[in-house]
């Protein structure tokens, strides 16, 4: 591959729209360079299942065209992503990297896809996840699982595995994730890279194979926080097809991640991850340092329990997810890889009354963590105990019984949750926090989280593959 | 039985006869681990509440 590849290839979104709109690059130049790159090192993390080339190198000649004549549709004209396997595509194979979806073509686009299309963005293809966004990676599904490119012996975090890998691995500028209980947040923290679940309600999932209705969020991944920013301006809006779409004020989140930090009060859960890895303490003890020297005020606060946050999760997620799956675990259970589909049967045996005292706990949880916020912007909380998981046979069916997740508190309470990278362990794998904010104040999580990367040299180290 | 106790393996093979789900004996094995971690932890959900503590499934902006 050229020099000039390669260097197309570790653009920012930010950079490369700049670039595109002073026509000192080509959205074709950029999409060329993205395939060259996929074709020569993708078997070594599998992170895509489909790659779309000739749609690909089709949007971008129309998106050169646009802006030839000086029509720019917004941030992502003529930027090249790539897409979780669990958004539906018009005329392309949406698998959930699952068996039964392996020969699936929608008929119509996820509304998130029609956003990023009528926003000019370049779509490469689909990437692979953890089974309808939930089992773990076996080897019984139909398509290899993704490895992280930073050491490809281990996992790259789930469930939007691919999107992590594709994304660090500099295969695509950004990626579709989905979370419902960490799932963008996993992968963007064990890959490096930035990642945000929105508020719920703020991105529309229509069009999305869903895992638990009352959870599920859409989200952009990114190598910086600016870009996940930029990906959201065309994400974000009402749809009256979700039923949890709100109807939320038009802000622009790439402006605010230019905003100054200074007086910004800061929530520090730091209760909740005591027991993490010492590089992971130090990690985030350095973080606090940075946004305190950036003006922030940061303080230690005290949180509900971990754990409540992550078992009211769970029930919701297990009960809902069974709901959805039933038919399908009962008609062709084997189907399924053998740990989705247990994960998918479990939901059978709790009771009504479990389920309804779970969602009123989740209530009381987010009454309780608004309390506790109260007088603060927002929450600065660990995103992982450590390392990622080596690949192993038999992995574990039920892995959330041994450790809480950090990740699940903001999606009980429903807050944007945004993970980013502080920096690289002594086993060399990224290491990374949240920054959590108010219902539906991205703003505010881009402003400190753009500032923080800023400050810091992480964004400069990328994973030679 | 008691929604909110561990059941034994014996116990719960009968409660999996009732599910409308085929099962193998090793999905019945993996499910009793999976249902016995899952209600330990659920001793952390209240279980009683007032009716205006019913949740809404929605954030919304003016909260």
């Amino acid at each position: 591959m050229s020099k000039r590849s390669s260097e197309l290839t570790t653009l920012t979104i930010a950079q490369a729209g700049d670039l595109l709109a002073r026509r000192e690059i080509t959205a074709t130049a950029l999409t060329e360079a993205f395939l060259a790159r996929i074709a020569a090192v993708d078997h070594k993390i599998a992170s895509y299942i489909t790659v779309t080339a000739d749609l690909a190198r089709r949007a971008a000649a129309q998106a050169d065209r646009e802006l030839g004549h000086g029509v720019r549709r917004g941030p992502l004209h003529g930027i090249p992503i790539a897409l979780k396997d669990i958004y539906e595509t018009e005329g392309v194979l949406t698998t959930g990297h699952s068996h039964l979806r392996k020969d699936h073509v929608p008929s119509v686009d996820a509304e998130t896809v029609r956003r990023l299309k009528a926003g000019g963005a370049i779509i490469l293809g689909k990437l692979a996840t953890h089974e309808f966004a939930n089992g773990a990676m076996t080897p019984d599904q139909p398509f290899p699982a993704a490895k992280n490119p930073w050491n490809t012996a281990y996992q790259p975090g789930g469930s939007s595995s691919g999107s992590g890998a594709a994304v660090a691995a500099g295969l695509c500028m950004g990626a579709m994730g989905s979370d419902t209980g960490g799932s963008i947040r996993n992968p963007a923290g064990f890959c490096g890279i930035a990642g945000i679940k929105p508020t719920y309600g703020l991105v529309s999932r229509c069009g999305i194979f869903p895992l638990a209705f009352s959870l599920d969020t859409a989200g952009p991944m990114t190598w910086t926080v600016e870009d996940s920013a930029l990906m959201l301006d065309v994400l974000a809006g009402y749809d009256p097809n979700d039923q949890a779409s709100a109807k939320a004020p038009k802000v622009d989140y790439g402006a605010a991640s230019h905003r100054s930090i200074k007086g910004m009060r800061i929530a520090f859960a730091r209760g909740w991850h005591e027991d993490a890895t010492p590089d992971t303490l130090k990690g985030i003890d350095e973080a606090v340092r940075v946004l305190r020297d950036l003006g922030a005020i940061v303080e230690e606060v005290v949180f509900p329990d971990l754990w409540d946050y992550h078992i009211c999760g769970r029930v919701i997620i297990t009960v809902e997810a069974h709901a959805i799956h039933r038919q399908e675990v009962i008609e062709t259970p084997q189907s399924f890889g053998y740990t989705t589909r247990r994960r998918f049967q479990l939901g059978a045996f709790l009771t009504a009354e479990q389920y309804v005292s779970a969602l009123r706990f989740r209530r009381q949880l987010q009454l309780d963590t608004r309390a506790a916020m109260r007088g603060y912007d927002l929450i600065l909380a660990a995103n992982q105990w450590g390392p990622p998981e080596p690949f192993k046979e038999p992995q574990p069916i039920f892995h959330f019984l041994d450790k809480a997740s950090f990740a699940m508190p903001f999606n009980v309470t429903g807050q944007p949750a945004l993970t980013l990278c502080c920096g690289f362990g002594s086993d060399s794998f990224p290491l990374a926090f949240q920054l959590v904010g108010r219902p539906f104040d991205e703003a505010s999580v881009f402003a400190a989280g753009a500032a923080f990367e800023r400050a810091t040299p992480w964004r400069l180290h990328r994973p030679s593959l | 039985m008691d929604d909110d106790a561990s059941p034994t393996l014996e116990e719960f093979r009968a409660r999996a006869a009732l599910s409308g789900l085929p099962l193998t004996p090793e999905d019945i094995e993996e499910l009793h681990k999976g249902y016995v971690g899952l209600v330990r932890l659920m001793v952390r959900i209240p279980k009683k509440w007032d009716w205006a503590a019913e949740p809404p499934q929605v954030f919304r902006a003016d909260e």
